[in-house]
């Protein structure tokens, strides 16, 4: 009897979270390559009055952004760092083989700590999505920033994105629906003590079903000044800030203060950060 | 023409009120408001007192106030026991001559021979150790530097005995990063809590106390503070790099309704606030 129920269950149709890709999902809900690729080249461009070449990308994952950088440019090479060998076999095969003759050599991945990963200089490299968060402590993260410089050219920059505001420092989930599913960013725990965070992304689908804790993090949510002294510390010469302009929602009334504002894709250079908004984003360039 | 006329009517008319009625504002004393609305030196040092015996098992005899103002705390810590001694230094003298006619000489020679108030930088001055020192109301927020405030620390260890204390309050919370005004009513003023200008990128906030009077009449701006906004975690890895071998951190229990009750315990985890304050120890 048993036997046959098990039966009957593994004929039931998947649901679709359970067709469904985590890797893939998260390529299309937080990752914005092209955006990045852009904002990296005038950053360069205009800190350094060279065209950037070669990008290391440290916690790359599926190294879309890396990919994206060789295929933006035929003289552009890369390198992308990760201790998450499958995650890097997913990026191989889903992101890399099928463009292979395009990409040619000039894409490496190496699987391994970003502290201790030995590659040619790079002119960029960037930490996306907050993964050196990580380190939880500051001689871990300077150690680390330490490991970055090393890696770059004498004029290289390094790239590090931060989320903040006062909704960031709270418990809470926010929903955004895509074409085909909505992502769920979860901030499960918050400890104003010492600044340690929980969040996981979960995906939901139209028939109900979800891919519960798709991506779990274990963070320190460390602040702008923090990152911007332990940077220095670490040799760098110059920090800067440049954060999204956000305009209000087109369906919302302007002079409205609970207007939800909306990223424009445009970066500012700040050197004051007046108000706090609710949530911001910002990069960290570091001038090596 | 005739608008300047206006103005100079206008102010012939205020001044002519003036010396009719003085508003409130212009009879008040800030320092007084200030006591009244934000310090409560009573209970400061009952917890000062209870954790100390608690961790070293003995009563802490000699304090050091540091950013003492008024020497309110002083005052209250010499009260307490007949055996316990104070010394409070502050940059301002004016401030400290108030707490003098205020609390220290109607204390009388007994009490007051047992405070003494030094002008000067809380990381110049010297005298003998102490068994607990603190720097109370957020005012070690006027080092904005990691190498500034580090050698403030250091300087508070120095100045304290081998098994002293060294307690500092701090503010925290989700409102406490942005920009806005509190108002807290205290029967025959409100006092004003602005915290004016925020800036994410470097932490900096700066702030007002305002009072304002039944009669419409305000003291603006009383005091105004241009602070870095320290951080629970940047606080305690500051204390230990200068040279304190533990760090304690203290959470009020709140009852059901949500209210202080006074009672203070050491969490690992709290959940965050819109607005908190808090102690902190570190053992010398």
């Amino acid at each position: 009897m048993r036997h046959k129920k098990k039966q009957n269950r593994m004929h039931r149709p998947k649901t679709m979270a359970q067709e469904a890709d985590r890797h893939e999902l998260y390529q299309k809900a937080v990752q914005s390559p092209d955006a990045d690729v852009e904002f990296f080249t005038e950053r360069f461009e205009q800190l350094r009055n060279r065209p950037a070449l070669r990008l290391r990308e440290d916690f790359c994952g599926t190294a879309l952004l890396a990919t994206t950088w060789v295929k933006s440019d035929p003289e552009r090479t890369a390198v992308g760092v990760d201790l998450d060998g499958a995650t890097l076999g997913w990026g191989r095969q889903r992101n890399i083989e099928p463009f292979q003759e395009e990409l040619g050599e000039r894409l490496e991945l190496i699987e391994g700590d970003v502290r201790e990963a030995d590659a040619a200089p790079a002119d960029i490299t960037c930490a996306m999505n907050f993964s050196y968060c990580v380190f939880t402590t500051r001689d871990a993260l300077r150690s680390y920033f330490e490991a970055a410089r090393r890696g770059l050219r004498s004029d290289g920059i390094f790239i590090a994105e931060l989320y903040g505001g006062t909704e960031a420092i709270d418990i809470l989930e926010e929903e955004r629906e895509l074409d085909d599913f909505t992502y769920v960013w979860d901030q499960e725990r918050y400890n104003p003590l010492d600044h340690s965070t929980t969040c996981h992304i979960h995906f939901d689908f139209d028939d109900g079903s979800r891919i519960e804790k798709a991506f779990t993090y274990e963070w320190r949510l460390w602040t702008i000044p923090e990152l911007r002294e332990l940077l220095l510390e670490a040799g760098f010469a110059d920090v800067r800030v440049f954060w999204e302009e956000v305009e209000a929602d087109e369906d919302d009334d302007e002079d409205d203060e609970d207007a939800m504002m909306s990223g424009t894709g445009e970066y500012v250079e700040v050197t004051e950060l007046d108000e706090n908004q609710e949530s911001w984003l910002v990069y960290l360039v570091a001038l090596a | 023409m005739a608008a300047a006329d206006a103005g100079t009517f206008r102010a012939r008319m205020s001044r002519a009120e003036s010396t009719l009625r003085r508003t409130m504002a212009s009879q008040a004393d800030r320092h007084a408001l200030y006591e009244q609305a934000v310090q409560d030196p009573e209970r400061d040092v009952r917890f000062f007192s209870r954790v100390y015996r608690r961790l070293r098992g003995r009563d802490a005899l000699r304090l050091r106030e540091d950013f003492c103002g008024t020497a309110a705390l002083c005052h209250a810590w010499a009260q307490s026991m007949p055996e316990r001694t104070a010394v409070g230094i502050d940059l301002c003298q004016e401030t400290m001559d108030w707490g003098t006619r205020r609390w220290i000489e109607p204390a009388g020679e007994e009490v007051a021979s047992r405070i003494a108030l030094v002008h000067g930088d809380v990381r110049e001055a010297r005298g003998p150790k102490a068994d607990l020192a603190c720097g109370l109301n957020f005012s070690y927020n006027c080092f904005k530097t990691r190498a500034e405030l580090r050698e403030y620390f250091e300087a508070a260890r120095a100045g304290l005995d081998k098994d002293g204390l060294f307690f500092i309050d701090l503010l925290g919370g989700m409102e406490s990063m942005i920009e806005g005004v509190t108002d807290n009513d205290q029967g025959d003023f409100i006092y004003r809590w602005e915290q004016a200008r925020f800036n994410a990128r470097t932490h900096e906030l700066l702030c007002y106390i305002h009072f304002v009077f039944p009669d419409g009449s305000e003291i603006r701006r009383a005091y105004t503070y241009d602070w870095r906004l320290w951080t629970a975690p940047e606080l305690r890895g500051l204390l230990l790099e200068a040279g304190f071998s533990k760090v304690h951190f203290y959470w009020e229990k709140t009852d059901r309704e949500g209210d202080g009750t006074g009672v203070f315990y050491e969490p690992s985890f709290v959940e965050n606030q819109e607005i908190w304050w808090t102690y902190m120890a570190a053992e010398a």
